[in-house]
Formats: C-alpha cells, sequence, structure tokens
C-alpha cells in the first residue's frame, strides 16, 4: 500500500500542479509532494530494511533492498533539490513568466515519479519505459529558459538518449528471449531471469549485455555515450541538473546491475567486468582529459559526472564484496556531493549571469556562503577526507589492486589529473577581485539550509561509517548475490 | 500434427517475405527524397509489420499479439504519420533529405550493415526453436540501417524519420525472436514513441524559429 502511494503522490501531483493558476498554490503543492515522498519512501525503506520485500499489483512491482536503497536516494535528493527549487524559480521566472513555472513543476515531479516507477518495477520492459519516461519528463526542463544553446542541448539529449534507451531495448528483449526459448514462457520479470539464469544460452546473454552497456550506458553518461550529457545538464535549471547529475544517472547504472547480476550467472563474471572496466577507464579517461582545464563551470560539474560514473562502474567490475560495495556506497556519495554542488552553480550564475568560469571571480567574497559551501563540495567531490567520497574511492581502488592492478594504477593517475584540475579551476573562481558592480552578498542564502543535509550525510558517512549503513548495504549485495 | 507441421512452413515463408519487405522500405527511405514519400514509406512499413503480428498472432493464438497489431496500425500507421505530415506542412518543405552521404555510397553501406547483421545473427537464430526465426538478421539489419539512417542526415525531421525506423526494426526483432514482448510492455513502449514523436515536432518548430531552417547542422555552439 505504502509502495502505491510512493508511486502516486508524485503523480498526482504533477497532474494537480498542470491544473493551478496560482504560484503560490503551485509551490504548496510541490513542497508538500516534495516531502510526502520522501516519507511514503522512509515507510517503504523501513519495510524492507526489516527483511520485507514489498510487492503491488501482483508481480508487477517489487522492492527489495536494491530497490529500497534507489528510493531512498532518489527521494531524498528530490526532496532537497524540490526545497531549493521554489526559490530558483522565483528568481528565474519570476512574475508574469508563470506558465513556465506551472510548467517546471508539473515536469520535476513527473521526472521524479518516473526515476521510482524506473526502479521500484520488477518488469524489465516496465523499467525501459519508465527510464524512455525519464527522457521524455526532462527535456522540456533542459530547453526551460529557452535559448538557442537550450534548445540545442535538449534536442541533442532527446535523439541521443531515444537511440541509446532503443537499444537497451534489444538487449532486454534478447534476453527476454533467451529466457523464453530456455525456460519456456517466462515473464521479463528480473526476479524470474534470475532464477533462470544458469540455463541461459550464453551467446545471446554476451550479445544483450553489450546492448544493455550501450543502451543504459548512455542514460547512465558513460564515455563514448556521453556526448549529450555536458549540454544537458549545463543547460538545464540548477535543481533539474541536480537531480539529473546526481540521481538519474545512478537509474541507468541501476539497470546494468540488475542485469548484470543475471548475466554474471550465465557466463561467468569475467565477461561484465572486462566491459564495465573497459567503459569505467575510458569515461575517466575522456572526463580527465576535459577537467585539465574546463572553461564552463556546469560544464565542468557535468564533465565530473561522466568521471564519477566511470568510476563506479571501476568498483562493479572489480567485482567481489568490496568491489561492489565501494560502488554502491560510491553512488550514495556522488550523489550528494554532485547534487549539493549543481544547487551551488545555480546560485552563482543567479549572482554573476555567467557559466564561465573565467567571468567568476571572487566568489568567497562576493558571495560568502555559497563560496564556501562550494569550496566545501568540492573538495568532497574529488576526494578528499574526512568527506565520504575519500572512503568509498579508497574501497574501490583497494579491491582494483587485488583484482585488476593495471587498471585500478590508470584509474588513479586519471585521478590525480582530475583532482588538480578541478582544484585550479575552483581556486580561480574563488579567489581573485569580484566585478566592480557586483553586490556583496549570497542570492537565495536562506533556501541554501537543506544542503545541511548533504553535508552532514558527507561528513558522518565519512567520519564513521555507520554500522546500520553498513548493513543495508550487506542486504543490497545480497539481493546481488554477494 | 501434420497440419500444425505445414502451417508453421506456411508461416515462416510468409514472415520471411514480409519481414524482406520491411527491410526493402527501410532501404527505399533512403531512396526516397521527398518527405511526404519518406512518411508513407514509413505508414506502409507499419502496416507491413502489423499484418506479420496479426499472421502469428493467428498461427499462436495470442490474443495479446492480435491487440498489439492493432494498436500498431493506430499509432505508428496512422497517427504518426499524420503528426508527421502536419510538421511537414507547417514547415513548408518538400525536398529536403540533405543527408551528409549520397545515395549511391548509403545503398552500398546498407550492404554491409545487412552483410553483417547476417553475420551476428545467423548463430543466434539457429538456436531459436520458433518458426519466425529465420528472418531474425532481417530484422536486425532494419535495425542497423535505420541507425545509420538517423547519423546520416541532417534535417530534424528526416532523423525522426530514421528514430522511427529503428525502432520498427527493434519491434520486429522482437517479435520474430520471442513473438513479441507482453502486451503491457508493448503499450508503454507506443505510448512512449508517440510521446517522444510529439516532443520532437515540439523541438522541429523551435529550431526552425530559432534558425529559420531544420538542418541540425546548425546545431553545434555547444562545443568546448
Amino acid at each position: 500500500m505504502m509502495l502505491i502511494s510512493l508511486l502516486l503522490i508524485p503523480l498526482a501531483a504533477a497532474g494537480l500542479i498542470a491544473v493551478t493558476r496560482r504560484r503560490a498554490l503551485m509551490e504548496l503543492l510541490h513542497t508538500l509532494a516534495g516531502l510526502a515522498t520522501l516519507g511514503a519512501a522512509a515507510a517503504v525503506v523501513a519495510q524492507v530494511w526489516n527483511g520485507a520485500v514489498l510487492t503491488a499489483a501482483g508481480d508487477l512491482f517489487r522492492v527489495d533492498a536494491l530497490s529500497a536503497f534507489m528510493v531512498a536516494i532518489i527521494t531524498l535528493l528530490g526532496a532537497i533539490a524540490s526545497l531549493y527549487a521554489v526559490g530558483y524559480i522565483r528568481a528565474e521566472f519570476a512574475g508574469e513568466r508563470l506558465a513556465r513555472a506551472r510548467l517546471f513543476f508539473a515536469l520535476f515531479q513527473l521526472f521524479v515519479f518516473t526515476m521510482l516507477l524506473a526502479v521500484t518495477t520488477d518488469n524489465l520492459g516496465v523499467m525501459w519505459v519508465a527510464v524512455e519516461g525519464t527522457t521524455l519528463a526532462t527535456v522540456f526542463l533542459v530547453n526551460l529558459h529557452q535559448t538557442r544553446a537550450s534548445l540545442e542541448a535538449a534536442y541533442k539529449y532527446l535523439i541521443l538518449s531515444s537511440v541509446g534507451i532503443a537499444l537497451a531495448f534489444i538487449g532486454t528483449a534478447l534476453v527476454y528471449y533467451a529466457g523464453a526459448a530456455k525456460a519456456g514462457e517466462i515473464a521479463v520479470n528480473w526476479t524470474a531471469l534470475r532464477d533462470a539464469a544458469g540455463s541461459l544460452n550464453p551467446e545471446v546473454v554476451r550479445l544483450a549485455f553489450i546492448f544493455i552497456i550501450i543502451g543504459y550506458g548512455t542514460k547512465a553518461g558513460l564515455a563514448p555515450m556521453h556526448t549529450w550529457l555536458p549540454d544537458a545538464h549545463s543547460e538545464a535549471p540548477a535543481p533539474i541538473s541536480a537531480l539529473m547529475s546526481g540521481v538519474l544517472l545512478n537509474v541507468g547504472l541501476y539497470a546494468m546491475i540488475r542485469f548484470k547480476a543475471v548475466v554474471d550467472v550465465a557466463v561467468g563474471p569475467e565477461f561484465a567486468a572486462r566491459l564495465l572496466i573497459g567503459v569505467g577507464l575510458f569515461s575517466l579517461l575522456v572526463a580527465a582529459f576535459f577537467l585539465v582545464r574546463p572553461r564552463n563551470y556546469k560544464r565542468m560539474l557535468a564533465y565530473s559526472s561522466v568521471e564519477h560514473i566511470g568510476i563506479i562502474c571501476l568498483g562493479l567490475g572489480f567485482g567481489g564484496y568490496w568491489g561492489i560495495f565501494g560502488a554502491l556506497f560510491h553512488m550514495v556519495n556522488h550523489a550528494l556531493s554532485k547534487s549539493l554542488l549543481f544547487i551551488l552553480s545555480g546560485n552563482i550564475l543567479l549572482k554573476y549571469h555567467s557559466t564561465e568560469i573565467r567571468e567568476v571571480r571572487g566568489l568567497l567574497h562576493a558571495a560568502p556562503w555559497t563560496g564556501a559551501l562550494f569550496l566545501a563540495g568540492t573538495l568532497a567531490l574529488i576526494g578528499l577526507p574526512p568527506f565520504a567520497p575519500f572512503i568509498s574511492e579508497f574501497i574501490i581502488f583497494r579491491a582494483g589492486f587485488e583484482s585488476h592492478p593495471w587498471a585500478a594504477g590508470t584509474g588513479v593517475i586519471l585521478l590525480v589529473i582530475v583532482f588538480g584540475g578541478m582544484l585550479a579551476s575552483v581556486n580561480g573562481m574563488l579567489y581573485g577581485e569580484p566585478p566592480a558592480d557586483l553586490p556583496r552578498g549570497d542570492a537565495l542564502r536562506l533556501w541554501l539550509a537543506p544542503l545541511a543535509a548533504n553535508f552532514a550525510f558527507l561528513l558522518v558517512l565519512g567520519l564513521t561509517l555507520p554500522s546500520p549503513f553498513v548493513a543495508a548495504l550487506q542486504q543490497v549485495l545480497k539481493v546481488l548475490g554477494i | 500434427m501434420m497440419g500444425m507441421a505445414m502451417s508453421a512452413e506456411v508461416l515462416s515463408k510468409a514472415v520471411n517475405l514480409l519481414a524482406f519487405v520491411a527491410l526493402g522500405l527501410t532501404i527505399l527511405l533512403i531512396v526516397r527524397s521527398s518527405l511526404e514519400g519518406q512518411v508513407r514509406v514509413f505508414a506502409a512499413q507499419s502496416f507491413v509489420l502489423a499484418l506479420l503480428s496479426v499472421l502469428i498472432a493467428l498461427y499462436s493464438g495470442s490474443l495479446e499479439l492480435f491487440g498489439v497489431g492493432v494498436a500498431l496500425v493506430v499509432v505508428k500507421g496512422v497517427m504518426i504519420p499524420r503528426v508527421l505530415n502536419r510538421a511537414v506542412a507547417n514547415i513548408g518543405l518538400v525536398r529536403v533529405a540533405a543527408p551528409y552521404l549520397g545515395t549511391a555510397p548509403a545503398l552500398m553501406i546498407c550492404g554491409i550493415l545487412t552483410i553483417i547483421s547476417f553475420y551476428v545473427m545467423t548463430p543466434i537464430a539457429a538456436s531459436n526453436p520458433l518458426p519466425t526465426a529465420d528472418a531474425i538478421p532481417l530484422a536486425f539489419a532494419g535495425v542497423l540501417i535505420g541507425f545509420f539512417i538517423m547519423v546520416n542526415r541532417r534535417r530534424a525531421v528526416t532523423q525522426i524519420l530514421g528514430f522511427l525506423m529503428l525502432e520498427n526494426g527493434i519491434f520486429l526483432l522482437a517479435l520474430l525472436a520471442t513473438y513479441g514482448v507482453p502486451f503491457i510492455v508493448e503499450m508503454g513502449v507506443f505510448l512512449d514513441v508517440l510521446v517522444a514523436v510529439l516532443i520532437m515536432e515540439v523541438f522541429v518548430y523551435r529550431i526552425k524559429d530559432n534558425f529559420d531552417s531544420i538542418d541540425v547542422g546548425h546545431l553545434e555552439d555547444l562545443k568546448e
């Protein structure tokens, strides 16, 4: 029951907002929906945490520990972004531009709904429909500012994601075929496939997984299918960038992880491992190449997402208990730190009216809160202690040096390059002389309050690695058969 | 028992023929230069696929697959072509496929892609017991060529047509390999495709308004 309301709240909110005429009412609906979704998610996660597997509508919906893990990420960061979004949209689309604000709030909720649908269904076909739905829900958000650049970004995003996801459908159909050909009548359900995994035709499964990696890899932003990502993530309004980078990429990864669990049983773990390490390293390389000297801070954050998704894929590829553990942990950490930084990038944009790094000078002086938080967030993101990404990267590469030393070594070198490039760029933004005509003070200072949650999690996870959290990840690992 | 075997053979032949026609229509899209003609080619292909679904539905006695065939006619045979024709009429373009590669080299690439498809897919089709499996390489060739059409086109509308041919190829592939994915999934896919095309239509207008052309070659401001 809780599971159904978790899905219905954002869907109903999207519908209600679409027919609302007053801004205050829209904002109220949007905020309440964000918090209510988080509440329903907390109830669902708590039940799964106690060992239950929730199902609804026959075998259509099924929430195990892996689904609950994703639900927690989506709804927590969704709630934080939705709170900030109210202030941001007031500033960006004030007064007369009510229609755009309405479109934003309605599509925001629809976007959250499609992500939740993707991770709570047991049916791999419905998951595919929902992931394609995430593209359709966000494409107008990317183009919300209606500039030429955002039009270009949105069109590329729509076309490339649609084609990518079409290839994922071939993978899904092939896996289904491998199951149906062996086990007779079989649903496209993940649980059924996992149970039949040992008897699937390995040749078909290998081909299918290549399509899955290309297809869902496009949604996850893996190089070389990442080309839409820097455009779309940098043109979207900040709260949407935060969710697209921090959360939606994880949904793409989630789909890959589900299939990997089946493929590992069907053809042995080495096949998926080699593919994932390959695309992971390539993503790191592409990102490092750009991040040596970025010119635009939103694009910098977007490329950094390509890098971190690459790191997570490395963890999945290195495999074993610690490799996967590190990958899951890093999914959380990247979501927390990247959504934080993208939200702050909205504040910087409101202040300086430019996304060029060289236009932004003296941020610490001109907007002290934004600047200080941006610095702290960047340090967390590039993997400095005491923040949690340091721990998860350490776990991943430790696992890597044991199983695949060459790949791990290359990865660490690329990581160091990114570290230097990003630190130098952010350094340039923080210090120096702010433009003379720029008034002092933060844009939307109070709206930044929800970010305290991001920092709290990043610090607590980084300093103590609490045992309930470890136990939760262990439950996810058990779902994956590790 | 004998009658069953005969009809499997007949079905296999009919499926081969129709899959071949569908692939031929994909290639015809490259040759046709008028946009209206291209939309007609897509609509015709959708009808061929619907016919195939109904044939297989009759053979396997699947009511769901029959429903999929009907929905295919409605969505891809009638509604989407209507949307595309409206877009073509509104932007007033007639003869502009504007590919990067001309017809002759493009046809050669189609040939190469078909050979690749047979090379990759024949072993996989051989392990499939269904009477429709022989045509799997043809369907996969349609997917590859649809993909190539998308990459090779400069105009937004013709890119959308390439995408739709790709979609049709994937539908055919799933149909031949497994008698289609379950009904609810197929309906979700149709809904997604329809919404995607409607959104693409909006973007065609916006690109036209902003750049006074629907040449996506203009879309190259976002570079490092």
